[in-house]
């Protein structure tokens, strides 16, 4: 079914296509890792020198499809503020959809890495009393990232029933 | 050392009960005891120091190390309480100052360790919700401080401004006799394949004449059928459920007794249980979600505390949901997963199905072991629906309804897609007109 994922009202918004810059040059980062490391061992074992070759493709191959990865991933996020409840979305392979009400909100969390500070994003996480609710939002621009935390606290306050 | 017995003492605040150090270098020599002996059966050995000699200072040591750490603790620990919060000082180095404001309590307990219970001291265990430093305790007061100090907190988190509360009246709901928990205990799978196992390695051990390896097997056996006995046994003897003004109270143990107060407004689901032989006798076992509760699993009875009734026939377990949720019910309209879902589950899928009333989201699953959860549409926390590749493919689909960490897990795993989206968006509604 195509529309499984769809919310009931609204559309989805997008997150920033600057999150998926930021995971590619994380993986490319690491991945540039395992490419030196593959080509110093090319170079150091003599006869050994496949492994070297075998890990510099491991590398390569790991990055790429990290590239993919990340731009599949990040189109995959939307998050929607209904009357009622936050929706949040993700997953390509792995969908899911979590829908929280306002009212069951403990707190709200920003974070931003250095990196995705340099690139002007952030991550909002809503808690709520049951652990399994894991409804974290990547990739929102710093501005609406603080305005969804203030917004959501403010409702989290006027709805709150409690526990 | 009575709670609010007098103003200056107040300001300064109590005192727990200085034989605190006693109990816990007790405590501690029992724990270093038990680790030891678990080495001395798996044969360690400490070069050329005998066992004996060997545990005897584990015991002397654990008890002056205990009870030198257990009083320079005891000396600065102050509990306040007072208008708005209980208040505990504590730390000899690095100072911690806890608050406990009355209205987030969710619940208070009273343990009595076998060490502290022989002294007439008690721990008093206040639960919050939320992470996982959420229990604070006081240990140790004398019994009857701790109680006093249990029914104030339980009337002040209620609301009522008190100084002295005065002891509640409560009515015996049931009484579960021990005999009846062995008797569970001895029908249940898990017992009956601890019990079988170590068995048949003991024989085999004596046949072959003492053969190393299968000692290693038997040990790690056997203490998984002495964690059974304790928990299912021991901690559940002359288990108590009687009702109160300010909700359940539970009482248990054998050797370490335990009261807990169950307040009926802070339960967050039901789980019923019905192990595979108990089902065919009628019987059933209920847990409960409490906020804070199951945060401490590796606690030693972290388990057993969120037992709300170890063993029951179905119309004693009704009468006991009544009392917790007395719109609640089981008898709800079944939507169950399709016979495409039995890849993921070739039996258990047969017994999956999920269903809401006016009141309450239930979820049935399990085949060995039946479960039925049950969570008011008022404690919905959240509500998540998902679908992995395979999922896909077969056109079904995961609804959770999410609660507080514990035993109910309200899950609808392989139902119809386009089911579980009708069930996500119906308790998205439900949940909604509950909590206005």
């Amino acid at each position: 079914m195509d529309n499984l994922f769809v919310p009931a009202s609204g559309t989805w918004q997008p997150v920033s296509p600057r999150l998926a810059t930021v995971r590619r040059i994380e993986i490319g980062a690491v991945a540039a890792v395992v490419v030196v490391v593959g080509l110093v061992l090319l170079v150091l074992l003599g006869d050994l020198r496949w492994i070297g070759v075998a890990v510099a493709a491991v590398g390569l191959a790991g990055g790429a499809w990290g590239w993919s990865w990340a731009g599949r991933n990040q189109r995959s996020w939307g998050y929607t503020e209904n009357a009622d409840d936050l929706l949040v979305t993700r997953g390509v392979m792995f969908k899911r959809l979590v829908a929280i009400p306002y009212g069951r909100m403990q707190f709200v969390d920003v974070q931003a890495g250095p990196l995705a500070r340099a690139f002007g994003i952030a991550t909002v996480t809503l808690h709520t009393a049951s652990t399994e609710t894991a409804a974290d939002i990547p990739g929102l621009a710093s501005g609406e990232a603080t305005r969804l935390r203030n917004r959501l606290t403010e409702l989290g306050e006027s709805r709150g029933a409690g526990l | 050392m009575a709670p609010g017995s007098d103003a200056v003492v107040e300001a300064v605040g109590h005192r727990t009960h200085p034989l605190t150090a006693v109990v816990r270098g007790a405590l501690l020599a029992v724990a270093a005891v038990l680790g030891l002996l678990g080495s001395v059966f798996s044969g360690d050995t400490w070069g050329d120091v005998p066992a004996v000699v060997a545990l005897g200072i584990a015991l002397v040591g654990g008890l002056v190390l205990g009870m030198v750490v257990g009083f320079a603790g005891w000396l600065f620990t102050r509990y306040v309480i007072d208008g708005t919060e209980l208040r505990i000082d504590s730390g000899v180095v690095t100072k911690s100052s806890r608050r406990i404001p009355y209205e987030r309590i969710q619940s208070v307990d009273i343990a009595e360790p076998l060490v502290a219970r022989v002294l007439g001291l008690a721990e008093l265990r206040i639960e919050m919700a939320g992470g996982k430093d959420s229990r604070t305790s006081l240990r140790f007061l004398k019994l009857a401080d701790a109680r006093a100090l249990r029914r104030v907190l339980l009337s002040r988190a209620h609301g009522d401004d008190v100084e002295q509360a005065p002891d509640e009246r409560r009515s015996i709901i049931t009484r579960v006799p021990p005999e009846r928990v062995m008797i569970g205990t001895l029908l249940s799978l898990d017992f009956a394949f601890a019990a079988a196992g170590s068995l048949v390695l003991l024989v085999l051990a004596t046949w072959f004449g003492g053969v190393v390896v299968l000692l290693g097997g038997i040990v790690p056996l056997a203490t998984w059928l002495a964690q059974i006995v304790a928990r299912r046994v021991l901690q559940q003897w002359n288990f108590t459920l009687s009702r109160g003004e300010r909700g359940l109270r539970i009482e248990r143990g054998l050797l370490s007794r335990t009261s807990q107060t169950i307040p009926v407004d802070r339960v967050q689901g039901i789980a019923v249980k019905e192990p595979f032989v108990w089902r065919r006798l009628g019987w059933q076992r209920l847990e409960v979600d409490i906020a804070g509760y199951a945060e401490h699993g590796d606690d030693d009875d972290g388990d057993s505390s969120s037992v709300l009734l170890p063993i029951a026939d179905r119309a004693l377990a009704a009468a006991v949901i009544a009392e917790l949720m007395p719109s609640a019910s089981i008898d709800v309209p079944h939507i169950a997963a399709p016979r495409r879902s039995r890849l993921f589950a070739p039996i258990g899928w047969r017994f999956r199905w999920v269903g809401a009333d006016a009141a309450s989201f239930v979820a049935h699953e399990g085949w060995i072991e039946q479960t039925t959860s049950i969570v008011p549409h008022r404690r919905t926390q959240s509500v998540e629906l998902r679908q992995g590749p395979l999922q896909r493919r077969r056109r079904v689909a995961t609804v959770e309804v999410h609660t507080p960490k514990g035993p109910v897990d309200a899950d609808g795993r392989h139902l119809d897609e386009g089911e579980a989206r009708e069930v996500l968006l119906a308790q998205l509604e439900r949940a909604r007109a509950a909590r206005v």
